[in-house]
């Protein structure tokens, strides 16, 4: 997957999962001000990545102190490396 | 009509608040909560024991009982100033359990489930209610309701399994707090998700009324009408695959919000 389509693909699954504007899914976007996400969407977040990228993600910290939109690319495309280099 | 604040549509005037049927409710109402509340803190034991020996049940379902009867003396104490309407409910619960969502618009939409005629369902709450409603957190917690915030998605979903094999029911506010407008808010997926893992029946429970009772944001109670009303339980086989759950959240969001609005232009009529 390149990196473009990782973006894509989280792009899609969180506008989807969360009734938001595509065009509105800019790295710079603050997931809890700009989207009014809250804690419990996080929860709601995770499941969503992991069914997309088939990979655990629930027990990792990181994840859960992130607020930018680019830190959910950057987390999920440290993991696919992490994932490829593993492989 | 002088400013007042907007809930679901109704705006609350000053000559409202303070008709004398509404001054008599806040008199009555609130010191009556007050002391129906520390009445049933104090028993609890006496009634745990007595419960224990006469039906044998665990300390869980004794809660869940003790729970469900406070809410339906809630119901007596309101009865005088709100009327209480229950629509659907019938042969519902004669089904094996499944899911159960309801809208969410006041403190006490938790109470209108003493409407409900079955007592064994365990709520599904986010984690403040443990941390900011003192005094009720024992009794949440002896009743076995799942904080699923804190809990996580596995932990959840796997007393959500453990109810469920007991014939026990789960109730979710699936907006996750209360709305400031009345109108339906994002839904959170945790109830969706469940009933398709789980493959059990999910039956949404449309509320009117409360939200003139008492929306959020004010303290000062006034007489209303209260109407809840269950759909047809939804079956999560028709929701496969991994996007299965928000088609399901997509249906059942748009039957409640038709629901809703019916039921409210029928109360406004």
């Amino acid at each position: 997957m390149t990196e473009q389509e990782v973006v894509a693909l989280i792009n899609s699954s969180l506008a989807e999962e969360f009734e938001l504007d595509l065009e509105d899914m800019d790295a710079d976007a603050d997931i809890f001000d700009d989207f009014g996400l809250d804690s419990l969407d996080i929860v709601d977040m995770v499941i969503v990545l992991e069914s997309a990228f088939k990979f655990k993600i629930r027990e990792e910290r990181a994840i859960r102190k992130i607020r930018k939109l680019g830190e959910i690319y950057t987390f999920v495309l440290g993991k696919l490396n992490e994932a490829e280099q593993a492989s | 009509m002088s400013a007042g604040e907007t809930t679901g549509g109704a705006v609350m005037a000053a000559a409202e608040r303070y008709r004398p049927r509404a001054i008599l409710m806040n008199l009555f109402a609130w010191p009556a909560l007050v002391v129906w509340t520390l009445v049933g803190i104090v028993l609890s034991p006496f009634l745990y024991l007595g419960w224990k020996v006469v039906t044998g049940w665990d300390v869980g379902r004794i809660t869940r009982h003790l729970i469900w009867v406070y809410g339906r003396v809630w119901l007596l104490l309101f009865a005088p100033f709100v009327h209480f309407r229950r629509e659907g409910l019938d042969g519902i619960f004669d089904a094996p359990p499944g899911i159960l969502i309801v809208n969410h618009l006041s403190f006490f939409d938790t109470y209108c489930m003493g409407l409900l005629p079955i007592h064994d369902i365990n709520f599904v709450v986010r984690a403040w209610p443990f941390r900011k409603l003192f005094f009720y957190t024992a009794f949440m917690r002896n009743a076995g309701y799942l904080d699923i915030e804190s809990d996580g998605w596995d932990d959840s979903a796997a007393i959500c399994r453990e109810v469920m094999a007991r014939n026990g029911w789960l109730i979710f506010f699936p907006e996750g707090h209360r709305s400031r407008d009345g109108q339906l808010q994002h839904f959170y997926s945790g109830a969706f998700r469940t009933a398709i893992e789980l493959e059990v029946p999910l039956i949404p429970l449309c509320i009117t009324g409360t939200d003139r009772l008492m929306p959020p944001g004010r303290h000062w109670l006034l007489p209303s009408r209260v109407r809840l009303r269950a759909l047809a339980p939804v079956d999560p086989r028709n929701f496969a695959g991994d996007t299965g759950h928000r088609e399901m959240r997509k249906h059942v969001k748009a039957l409640m919000a038709k629901n809703i609005d019916e039921m409210r232009s029928c109360d406004a009529g």
